[in-house]
C-alpha cells in the first residue's frame, strides 16, 4: 500500500529526532496489527497503518511525558490526543503527530462471525487489503469480505477520519462516511422496556471477569494504578463476583469519562468477553453534546464542560416544582 | 396522607448542609407533615456530591434519590451548586441506558427558610417514586447472597 | 494413567444432550456456550447446541477456583453485637457437590496440573510436613471430572506443544471426546471417566471410529506451528533469571502491555488470589478472589512501597513465574499450558512466546 510506504519513509526521516515512534506492526494473528514501538530505522520496514491498525496509540502517550516521541494516529486516535492535550496530560511540544487518511478499521468480532462457517479467525494464514475488500487466506483457500461488512461501528459514524492537528499528514484527506452521529444505536437500545435494558446488562455483565482491560485500554483512563475501583477506602466495589459490582465499575468508568470520552471504542474492543461497554459512555457523550454542544477531542476552545459552569445554563431545563 | 397508605419505599436524599438541610429542619420545626420514605444524608455542599453516590444508591436498592442544594447564586461556597447542576444533569443521561427510570432521580434547590417548599418537594417526589414502585435490582454476588450478606 | 485399559465408547450427537442431562442429575455439568462474542462455561441447560466444537474464551479454572468464594462467614453474637468484646460466630460455607466440565480443551485440563502442587501442600513440605493444603480447592478437585474435547485444529496463538501438551492430550483429563462424523468418540482416561460412560446411549466404539479419531488427532497435531526444540525452551529458566536486573529488556518487552488482567484471568494456570473481608453491619465474609500480578496492587505493601510499581516489573514477573521460578520448584514443569489465550485475548497483542524466546536469545548474548 502506497500510504504505508510513504509512512515508513516519513517515520525513518523523523526517527533521529525522537525517542521512539508509536505505530502498528504485525500482530499475533492475521486480523489485527499490534502496537509497534519504533526505535531503529530498520524497524520501520514492518510498520503498518491501515484497516487492521485498530489499537489506539494515544493510550501510551502519558507514559512518555517529558520525552519527545512520534505517534501515528487515525482520526479517532487524534481525538484522544486532542483530549489529552486539552487536559494537560501530554504536552504538544513533546509530540510529533503523523496523520494519514483512515478508511476505517476492522471489527475482528464481526469478521470472525462472518467466517465462522469456514474457520476461526486464528486459523487464517494471512489477510490483506484490496480496495474495498479484504482478502483472507484460510485453511481451505482464499476468499474475500467487503470492508463495509466488517468495519467497526465507530468508523461508520466517524466524522473525523483525518487526524486533526498533525505535524505531518501523509496522503489525501478523505470525506467521512457519516455526516452526523445521531446516536442511533442508543436510541434503538432505549426503545426496549426498562426491565429489558436492565436484563441486558445483567446478562452481558455476567461474563465480566474483572480484568479491567476496558479501563487499561482507555486512553483517557489516566489514573492507571490509582484507580478508585481497586481502592479499599473508599470501598466502591466489593471483591465478590457479583453482577452489580461489575456493572458498577462500568458506571464508574463511564462517569469518569463524561465529557472526556472521544468514542474511540477501545474499552469495548479490549474486552475479552465481548461486553458492549461503549454504549454507556455514548449515553453520556450524547448528554454532554445535547447540554453543552461539546464534543471531546474536537472542541479545543475553552474548558471541558464539567470543569466549568455558566450562571445561566440555556440548555438545562430545571424541574419546576 | 395518600402516599403513606402504600408500603414505604426507600428514598435517599443528599442535602447540602447550609441550605437544604436547614430547609428540612425548618420544615420539621414548623411541623409540616411529610412522608417518611426519605432518608437524609447531609453533605457539605451539593458540589460535594459525586454523581456516583446517586448511582450507587439506585443500584443498591434505593427506589429514588433526591438531591437538594442552595439556590443558584446562594451557594455557601459560591459556586458548588453550579458544578453540581452540570454533573447531575449529565449523570441523569446514564439512567435510561441502565434501565433505570430517570424519574427516580431529581435535584432541586431549597433554602434554609423554605420549610414549606421542602415539604412540597418531599411530597411530590415521594408520590413520584410511589408511582414508579420498587426499583428493579441487579442480583447479589452468589457467595455473599448464600450467606445472607447481599447489599442492602 | 494409561487409557489402554479402558474401552472407548461412541455417542451420537442426537443422544449427546440426553447423556449430558443424565450426568447433570448427579453432578453440576459445566459446558461451553456462545454468548455474544465470547464462549463461556455455563451450567448445562437443555444440553442443546453442544454438537459443534466450541473453543471457550475463558479457561475452566473457575470451576475449581471460583473468581471469588467465601472461605467463611462471620457474625457478631448476642447483646454485645458490635462491641469489640462480643463473641463472633464463624461459619463455613457448604461445599458444592460433584461437578463435570464438558468440552474443556486439552490445555485446560493440563492447566490444573499447575494448580495441584501449589494447593496440595507445596513449599511447606520441609518446613511443616506439607500440611498447608488448600481444602477448598482440593475438595473441588477430587469432586470434578473433566471431559476434554480434542481440538480439531490449532490456532496461530496455540503453543501447547511447546510445553508438553497437544490437541488431544489426555493429561489431566478423565475422558477424551473426539468429534467424528455423527457423534463423539469418548475415550476414558481414568476410572472416573469410565464411570461417566455408564449410559445406554454410550455404545462401544468401532475399531474404525477409534482409527478415525487417531487420524484426526494426528492432523490437529500437524496444524500446530513449529515449536522451538525442547532443550532450547528449557533455557528460559536460567535466561529469565539472568535478565532479572535488565530493566531495559523488560521495558522494551512491556512497551505495548496495558497492565490489565485479561491474560492472567483467562489463563488456565494462573492461580494467585487475594483475601479480603467484606462486611455489612455485624456480619461479613472472608473472601478469596482472583488476583493478578499484572495489577499494581498485587505487590503494594502496607508501607506504601511497591516493589513492582512499573508494568515492566509486573510483566517480568508473569513471564518469569511461568517459565523460570515455577519450573525451578516444580520439577521443571512450566506454569503454562500453551493455550494461547493470553495472546489471543490480549487487547494489545502481547505475545508471551516472543518474550520467552527473546529472553533466551538476549541471555545467550550476554
Amino acid at each position: 500500500m502506497a500510504i504505508e510506504q510513504e509512512l515508513q519513509a516519513a517515520v525513518k526521516a523523523a526517527l533521529p529526532e525522537l525517542d521512539c515512534i508509536i505505530g502498528w506492526g504485525p500482530g499475533p494473528d492475521a486480523l489485527r496489527d499490534a502496537p509497534l514501538f519504533l526505535r531503529d530505522a530498520a524497524d520501520a520496514d514492518v510498520l503498518r497503518a491501515g484497516f487492521f491498525s485498530v489499537n489506539n496509540p494515544a493510550l501510551f502517550l502519558p507514559e512518555y511525558k517529558g520525552r519527545k516521541i512520534g505517534v501515528l494516529v487515525k482520526g479517532c486516535d487524534a481525538r484522544s490526543v486532542g483530549q489529552l492535550l486539552l487536559e494537560g496530560l501530554v504536552r504538544r511540544e513533546d509530540l510529533f503527530v503523523i496523520g494519514f487518511p483512515c478508511s476505517g478499521v476492522i471489527d475482528a468480532g464481526k469478521a470472525a462471525a462472518l467466517i465462522a462457517d469456514r474457520c476461526e479467525a486464528g486459523e487464517l494464514r494471512s489477510v490483506r487489503e484490496q480496495g474495498d475488500s479484504i482478502v483472507l487466506e484460510g485453511p481451505d483457500g482464499a476468499f474475500s469480505l467487503a470492508k463495509k461488512d466488517v468495519r467497526a461501528d465507530k468508523c461508520e459514524r466517524c466524522l473525523f477520519p483525518n487526524a486533526m492537528d498533525a505535524d505531518l499528514f501523509v496522503g489525501e484527506k478523505r470525506a467521512p462516511f457519516a455526516e452526523l452521529d445521531e446516536y442511533a444505536d442508543l436510541a434503538a437500545f432505549e426503545q426496549a422496556p426498562l426491565e429489558e435494558r436492565m436484563a441486558f446488562w445483567e446478562k452481558e455483565m455476567s461474563r465480566c471477569i474483572r480484568c479491567y482491560a476496558c479501563r487499561d485500554a482507555c486512553p483517557l483512563c489516566v489514573c492507571r494504578d490509582q484507580c478508585v475501583a481497586v481502592a479499599r477506602d473508599p470501598h466502591w466495589l466489593s471483591q465478590a463476583d457479583g453482577i452489580r459490582d461489575k456493572l458498577f465499575f462500568q458506571i464508574i468508568h463511564a462517569s469518569h469519562l463524561a465529557g472526556r470520552c472521544t468514542g474511540c471504542g477501545e474499552c469495548e474492543r479490549a474486552c475479552p468477553m465481548g461486553i458492549p461497554v461503549l454504549l454507556l459512555k455514548r449515553a453520556l457523550s450524547r448528554r454532554v453534546e445535547t447540554l453543552f454542544a461539546y464534543r471531546a477531542g474536537i472542541d479545543m476552545q475553552g474548558r471541558p464542560p464539567l470543569l466549568t459552569f455558566s450562571l445561566e445554563e440555556p440548555r438545562i431545563k430545571e424541574r419546576d416544582w | 396522607m395518600a402516599v403513606m397508605q402504600g408500603k414505604e419505599l426507600r428514598i435517599v436524599g443528599f442535602l447540602c448542609n447550609w441550605c437544604s438541610y436547614g430547609g428540612a429542619d425548618t420544615a420539621g420545626v414548623g411541623r409540616f407533615a411529610q412522608p417518611t420514605d426519605l432518608r437524609i444524608v447531609r453533605v457539605p455542599c451539593s458540589g460535594r456530591i459525586n454523581p456516583l453516590f446517586i448511582l450507587k444508591a439506585l443500584t443498591s436498592g434505593a427506589d429514588g434519590v433526591l438531591v437538594s442544594g442552595c439556590h443558584p447564586r446562594d451557594c455557601h461556597y459560591a459556586e458548588g451548586n453550579y458544578y453540581a447542576r452540570r454533573r447531575l444533569e449529565v449523570m441523569r443521561g446514564l439512567l435510561p441506558v441502565l434501565g433505570i427510570d430517570p424519574g427516580r432521580f431529581e435535584y432541586t434547590w431549597v433554602s434554609a427558610s423554605e420549610g414549606q417548599r421542602w415539604q412540597h418537594v418531599v411530597e411530590e417526589f415521594t408520590k413520584q417514586i410511589h408511582a414508579l414502585g420498587p426499583i428493579g435490582r441487579f442480583p447479589d454476588a452468589p457467595e455473599l447472597a448464600s450467606l445472607g450478606l447481599g447489599a442492602g | 494413567m494409561s487409557d489402554r485399559s479402558f474401552t472407548p465408547a461412541f455417542i451420537s450427537f442426537k443422544a449427546l444432550s440426553g447423556w449430558l442431562r443424565a450426568l447433570a442429575q448427579k453432578a453440576t455439568v459445566h459446558a461451553p456456550r456462545r454468548e455474544g462474542r465470547a464462549v463461556v462455561y455455563r451450567e448445562l441447560g437443555d444440553g442443546q447446541g453442544l454438537e459443534s466444537f466450541l473453543r471457550p474464551t475463558e479457561s475452566a479454572k473457575h470451576v475449581l477456583f471460583p473468581r471469588s468464594e467465601a472461605l467463611f462467614s462471620f457474625q457478631r453474637q448476642g447483646e454485645a453485637a458490635g462491641a469489640a468484646s462480643g463473641k463472633i460466630r464463624l461459619q463455613e460455607p457448604e461445599g458444592e457437590g460433584p461437578a463435570i466440565i464438558f468440552g474443556a480443551l486439552s490445555c485446560d485440563a493440563r492447566g490444573f496440573l499447575s494448580f495441584d502442587p501449589v494447593y496440595d501442600g507445596c513449599g511447606t513440605a520441609q518446613a511443616v510436613g506439607g500440611i498447608a493444603k488448600d481444602p477448598y480447592y482440593l475438595r473441588r478437585r477430587a469432586n470434578t471430572s473433566i471431559i476434554v474435547r480434542a481440538c480439531k485444529s490449532a490456532l496461530n496463538t496455540c503453543f501447547c506443544h511447546w510445553v508438553g501438551g497437544g490437541p488431544a492430550s489426555t493429561e489431566g483429563a478423565d475422558l477424551l471426546a473426539t468429534d467424528l462424523e455423527g457423534g463423539l468418540l469418548l475415550s476414558p482416561c481414568s476410572e472416573a471417566g469410565a464411570a461417566l460412560l455408564e449410559h445406554p446411549d454410550c455404545v462401544p466404539a468401532l475399531p474404525e471410529q477409534i482409527a478415525a479419531a487417531a487420524a484426526l488427532h494426528a492432523a490437529a497435531e500437524r496444524s500446530l506451528g513449529e515449536a522451538p526444540p525442547a532443550g532450547e525452551l528449557a533455557a528460559s529458566r536460567a535466561a529469565l533469571l539472568a535478565l532479572f536486573e535488565n530493566s531495559e529488556f523488560w521495558q522494551r518487552q512491556s512497551a505495548q502491555c496495558l497492565s490489565c488482567g485479561a491474560c492472567t484471568y483467562l489463563c488456565p494456570t494462573c492461580y494467585c488470589f487475594n483475601i479480603t473481608d467484606e462486611s455489612n453491619g455485624i456480619a461479613g465474609a472472608r473472601l478469596r478472589s482472583w488476583d493478578s500480578c499484572m495489577s499494581a496492587l498485587f505487590t503494594l505493601e502496607a508501607s506504601g512501597h511497591n516493589p513492582r510499581a512499573a508494568k515492566a516489573a509486573r510483566l517480568k514477573n508473569r513471564v518469569g513465574h511461568k517459565f523460570s521460578y515455577y519450573p525451578a520448584i516444580h520439577e521443571g514443569r512450566f506454569s503454562c499450558c500453551g493455550c494461547g489465550r493470553c495472546i489471543k485475548s490480549c487487547p494489545s497483542s502481547v505475545d508471551i512466546r516472543k518474550i520467552v524466546l527473546a529472553a533466551i536469545k538476549e541471555a545467550a548474548h550476554v
